[in-house]
């Protein structure tokens, strides 16, 4: 069953308002989860539990949000990803956009990443992948 | 005065759900502060009452290996308010529990009359990558909450 | 157990907003059980010192016009770090909406520079008396007991508006 993306965008949206509290139009595709809509780790595991739910998905952990990656010292050096761990990322996040983010590619900036756009994007995915 | 806020679990279904039950006593201090001349059992403490079912309900699903902490109260929403006389039963059930964290939903009941809704969620603290200075040992699930499922037979960590 | 997690206000502004302060002693109680060899603020309790300021900002906002005010809804309250012995958690509410039956308050609590809880939730203000007139009596003494605690909370707040004044 074929959901526009509109249509995954607006149920995105939802989860969103209510797992973080935030307004409607405070959720735009460019809007960063930590930054912008205020998420603490948390509410990243609270997000991806409505997710399935919302969209009667599966999401392992680390599939939408690589925690793992980070743990991992051939991947990250002196608060940097190095290019093996980029590529990894890269490989686990094809939902995201890195050109921001290879320009300075501090783990620190890595919460930046996650915005509403990288979600819609993964969840469409997702439902493409199931048919 | 004690932190406890279940008297004692009248129903555990390891791993799925439990009940635990509170009585109103008009003895207790905190309902004369809440309020002086009429006292109402606070919500804050129901919410408590039901993080203390879940807690060791999550708890028992993981042989308490690992510090079980209130991270998240999702949502909650009392549709009554409770006095002394009432008996409190909280219900919860585990909607999603792996090594990092626990999700939880429960219904309130005031009797048996259902009066209001607590969903939560439980970080395992020895699991989530935090640096919050934690001791080592289990500090969370003490001898008082241990004690209250001996009735049920349920295993604890080897 | 006292249950009044504030212990001074030092804004308010009525409608709007309020910060108040709640320091963390080792004489507590609850804090030999929560935990016997871990003190820390329950979270519970720091989402009622969060309640405890929207009640204050209702009272002085509605002129002490309801006894009770009951916290019917919470949403979204996460605990990020701990408030141990010795601490003060500085408390910032801010009033969405304040209407006839309810209002809507959004909170954080702070130790120093460090966020430990924040929050939304909403408060049900109303009289016993509402629903059974013959319960106006007990309404009374409910305010005015919230009256004197109110004067005690805020001795210090009118006297620096009197310095300032002066």
């Amino acid at each position: 069953m074929a959901m526009s993306r509109d249509e995954v965008f607006k149920k995105v949206e939802s989860v969103l308002v209510d797992a973080l509290g935030v307004d409607d139009d405070e959720v735009t595709e460019e809007a960063t989860l930590t930054g912008d809509l205020g998420a603490e780790s948390i509410d990243f595991l609270d997000i991806v539990f409505r997710l399935e739910k919302a969209f009667e998905i599966k999401i392992p952990r680390g599939e939408l949000f690589p925690d793992d990656i980070l743990n991992n010292p051939d991947f990250v050096e002196n608060g940097r990803m190095t290019t093996a761990g980029l590529t990894q990322l890269k490989r686990s996040m094809p939902h995201a956009n890195f050109s921001e983010f290879e320009k300075d590619p501090s783990v620190s900036r890595m919460p930046d990443l996650f915005t509403v756009k990288a979600i819609v994007d993964f969840v469409a995915l997702k439902l493409n992948q199931s048919g | 005065m004690r932190w406890m806020w279940i008297d004692t679990f009248v129903a555990f279904e390891p791993g799925k759900r439990a009940m635990a039950v509170k009585n109103v006593s008009r003895s207790e201090d905190h309902l004369h502060d809440h309020f002086p001349g009429f006292p109402v059992m606070p919500a804050s403490l129901m919410i408590e009452g039901m993080a203390q079912t879940a807690g060791v309900l999550v708890g028992e699903a993981r042989r308490f290996r690992e510090k079980v902490l209130l991270a998240k109260i999702r949502r909650a929403r009392f549709d009554d308010y409770c006095t002394p006389g009432d008996r409190i039963r909280y219900e919860a059930f585990i909607e999603a529990i792996d090594e990092a964290a626990a999700t939880t939903r429960g219904i309130v009941y005031k009797e048996d009359r259902p009066i209001g809704e607590v969903d939560l969620m439980f970080s395992h603290a020895d699991n989530a990558a935090t640096d919050l200075g934690l001791p080592g040992h289990n500090f969370v699930f003490t001898d008082q909450f241990m004690d209250l499922l001996t009735a049920f037979n349920v295993r604890t960590a080897d | 157990m006292k249950f009044e997690l504030i212990d001074r206000i030092i804004e308010l502004e009525p409608d709007t907003r309020i910060v108040a302060t709640k320091s963390v002693s080792l004489a507590e109680e609850y804090l030999a059980d929560h935990f016997p060899t871990f003190p820390i603020l329950p979270g519970v309790l720091m989402l009622q010192a969060m309640v405890d300021a929207a009640s204050w900002l209702t009272r002085v906002s509605t002129h002490f016009a309801h006894s009770l005010i009951l916290l019917t809804e919470v949403r979204n309250v996460t605990y990020k770090s701990f408030v141990k012995p010795g601490q003060q958690m500085r408390l910032d509410v801010a009033c969405r909406r304040l209407g006839e039956a309810d209002g809507e308050f959004a909170g954080t609590g702070h130790c120093g520079p460090v966020e430990v809880v924040k929050g939304r939730f909403v408060l049900r203000h109303f009289n016993l008396a509402d629903e059974n007139p013959a319960l106006a009596s007990l309404d009374r003494r409910v305010i005015q007991a919230a009256r004197a605690r109110y004067g005690l909370l805020c001795n210090h707040h009118d006297e620096a508006s009197a310095d300032s004044a002066a």
